[in-house]
């Protein structure tokens, strides 16, 4: 069995008008894994996650899905999803709706009905099981679409959006319902661009960016390098810090009383500490920072040159020669 | 595969269920059934409840009730309910199936199940077939126990009704398929299904029309035919009278002009026989030329017409029409070749005549032809 749960390689997308949707995309997703991938509106998550369920035909693609081609419809039977703007049939009871959908996931009839009960206690909604669809408000139709996603027992579920119209007491059902699967062994894809939810439960992200991924690993990857130690005096003991600072190998900037050395290494910091102690000022902050995913974010859609941030969406076709 | 069919089955009858139109047209099914159970026939005539409406033929002396019963739903029940009435509520009600497959945020779910856009397509596109099965599934057992316990006899071949116009539905309901991927919009697809319907409707007007006139022209060349064979023979006896008669005799002159005008007679006939000649060659081209096009499209009207050709054998419904309608046949040739009673019967009995594998096979290659391109754009769609 692959250690793998996604293996992608050149995964392209062009659509007609020779709109560039996604261009070559390397992903990989340990099995086990909570997975986040964020970017912008129009960054191409979505056309990502369709064509892993075969709801969009890439242009060009290679790789698994737990371990089969991507587009195996077989695979898809182990491969929960909750689609971003889901529309489920409104003349279903929940409880309708969930046994149809798993019964086209091929579950047993007997394993359906179990698997009913579980699942509406998972996401909260029993007391709502035999009303229609149709009348559900949009936070109770997403954790029911939470809960069409894992009706399988899936080993890999894709949830696109999941917090999308929830209350705040609802997302935090979803991220615990996404650590419960993780603890289940289960591997958990999502697709957001609420950077707040993906930080808490994500064990690896990449960040798209106009079709392409920017970055992606551990966040103590994607901020490696990244990481300052702030070292706070008195506006009057300045000058002690600025001495000290200058033996530093690392970069340095001090303002307003704050020195901050970019380094991952704490014991930099200690010389300059002890400066101030031989000083005898008192040393008011020491702390260690990392970027936030908001600032990799950021730093992902900002433009370099310009500044400002890049043009939303994929849609680019100045570079025609590929994902035909 | 049976658990995902069957939960495609349910989830379409729970979808029809819900729809208020399902029950409305069941509801006009069931009257149509009553009021077909209104009818009735005695010594006098036809009954409608209570109201006696006498007719010297339609009355139980010369028509049996079971044969009678089984005319009404050849006259009414096939022609206005189930090939029009019917099958456009039923239309209306099925049209949204492909269009709200292919709706975003629903497809994407369906999509990203184990079975395959082909088996899915297909299995949603014979759940639309449903509705038509409940609603002909209704009225056939509605319509069979009024003709066992109205007119006396158990007629299992009502249940034809089912499998015809089910049949005849999913023509349409393919176009409809097709132009509901094309389109993703039930109302347009619905009107250009509707729009289609009267073409194949037009053409079927046509070809009988046409087969209608050819059998005219038929009817008028065998007439001259016999015309001019009856002539030659009048003139050939005036000849040899002419001849047996002294040319000195009164009656001498008198014969020569007999035989003038007999042979111009003659003459005139056989003008007449060449142009009908020459216009049934014409007529004959037209049939084939429309019989081939025919042959490409569905048949939908001649595919109902089969009911009533199981129903009542032609011996039965040529003498109610005939003992009805007073037809006889009109040796006046001067009449318009189409409205030719002989005509209307031999044209009517061609069409009879056109065998099932033609009317259903020819038009359920084009069902497989149509459905296979809405497949085929099924397949291939990004949602």
């Amino acid at each position: 069995m692959s250690e793998l749960a996604l293996d992608l390689s050149d995964v392209a997308k062009t659509y007609p008008g020779r709109v560039r949707a996604l261009r070559g995309i390397e992903m990989r997703v340990g099995r086990g894994e909570v997975f986040g991938l964020l970017g912008p509106n129009g960054a191409g998550k979505s056309t990502l996650v369709k064509i892993l369920m075969t709801v969009i035909r890439p242009s060009r693609c290679s790789g698994t899905v737990l371990g089969r081609p991507v587009g195996d419809k077989h695979a898809l039977s182990r491969v929960g999803y909750l689609p971003e703007h889901h529309e489920f049939p409104s003349y279903l009871t929940g409880r309708q709706m969930l046994d149809f959908f798993a019964a086209l996931s091929g579950v047993p009839k007997a394993t359906r009905r179990r698997r009913i009960g579980e699942m509406l206690e998972l996401v909260g909604m029993e007391k709502w099981a035999e009303k229609k669809v149709g009348g559900y408000s949009k936070g109770m139709r997403q954790r029911l679409g939470i809960a069409q996603a894992l009706m399988a027992d899936p080993e890999l579920v894709l949830l696109d959006e999941p917090t999308d119209g929830v209350d705040p007491s609802g997302r935090r059902d979803i991220r615990d319902i996404v650590a419960r699967l993780r603890d289940d062994g289960k591997t958990v894809f999502l697709n957001s661009h609420l950077l707040s939810e993906l930080e808490m439960v994500c064990d690896r992200v990449a960040i798209m960016v106009q079709g392409e991924i920017h970055s992606q690993g551990t966040l103590d990857e994607l901020t490696l390098g990244q990481r300052v130690y702030e070292v706070q005096c008195l506006p009057e003991a300045e000058g002690v810090l600025r001495q000290a600072a200058e033996g530093l190998d690392d970069e340095w900037e001090l303002e307003g009383g704050v020195l901050t050395v970019r380094t991952e290494v704490a014991d930099v910091v200690q010389p300059l500490i002890d400066a101030l102690r031989g000083a005898g000022q008192p040393v008011l902050r020491v702390q260690s920072k990392r970027p936030s995913l908001e600032d990799l974010f950021l730093q992902a859609v900002t433009d370099p040159e310009t500044g400002r941030a890049k043009s939303p969406g994929a849609a680019d076709n100045s570079d025609s020669g590929r994902g035909k | 595969m049976l658990v995902q069919t069957w939960a495609l089955i349910l989830a379409a009858y729970r979808e029809l269920n819900a729809k208020k139109l399902f029950w409305i047209t069941m509801g006009i099914n069931l009257l149509v059934v009553l009021l077909y159970a209104a009818l009735g026939i005695n010594d006098e005539g036809v009954t409608l409840l209570h109201w006696q409406f006498s007719d010297e033929f339609f009355n139980a002396e010369n028509v049996p009730p079971d044969l009678f019963y089984r005319f009404q739903f050849v006259s009414w029940g096939i022609p206005f309910w189930l090939s029009w009435i019917a099958t456009i509520l039923a239309l209306v009600s099925t049209a949204g199936i492909v269009p709200d497959l292919v709706k975003g945020g629903v497809i994407e779910t369906m999509l990203s199940k184990p079975i395959s856009r082909t088996r899915l397509f297909l299995t949603r596109y014979s759940t639309g077939l449903i509705f038509v099965l409940l609603q002909v599934g209704v009225f056939s057992v509605g319509c069979f126990l009024v003709m066992g316990i109205r007119g006396g006899a158990w007629e299992p071949r009502l249940f034809l009704a089912i499998p015809i116009v089910l049949v005849f539905f999913s023509y349409l309901y393919a176009i409809c398929a097709l132009f509901g991927m094309l389109t993703r919009s039930t109302i347009t697809s619905l009107l250009l299904t509707i729009l289609v319907w009267f073409m194949l409707f037009l053409t079927n007007a046509a070809d009988g029309l046409i087969i209608q006139q050819r059998e005219g022209v038929a009817v008028q060349v065998e007439r001259l035919e016999e015309q001019e064979a009856n002539r030659a023979q009048v003139l050939t006896m005036t000849e040899q009278n002419l001849e047996n008669t002294e040319p000195d005799s009164p009656m001498h002159g008198q014969m020569v002009r007999n035989v003038e005008n007999r042979r111009l007679g003659l003459e005139d006939t056989r003008e007449r026989l060449e142009a009908r000649r020459a216009s049934l060659e014409m007529w004959k081209k037209w049939t084939s030329a429309v019989g081939y096009a025919r042959t490409v499209l569905p048949k939908t009207s001649e595919t109902i017409g089969l009911l009533e050709r199981y129903l009542m054998s032609r011996e039965e419904l040529g003498r109610l029409m005939a003992d009805r309608t007073g037809i006889e046949i009109n040796d006046d040739d001067d009449i318009p070749a189409m409205a030719d009673p002989e005509a209307v019967r031999r044209a009517e009995l061609a069409m009879r005549d056109r065998s099932v594998a033609w009317i259903v096979g020819t038009s359920l290659l084009f069902e497989v032809f149509v459905l296979g391109i809405a497949t085929l754009l099924f397949m291939r769609r990004d949602f």
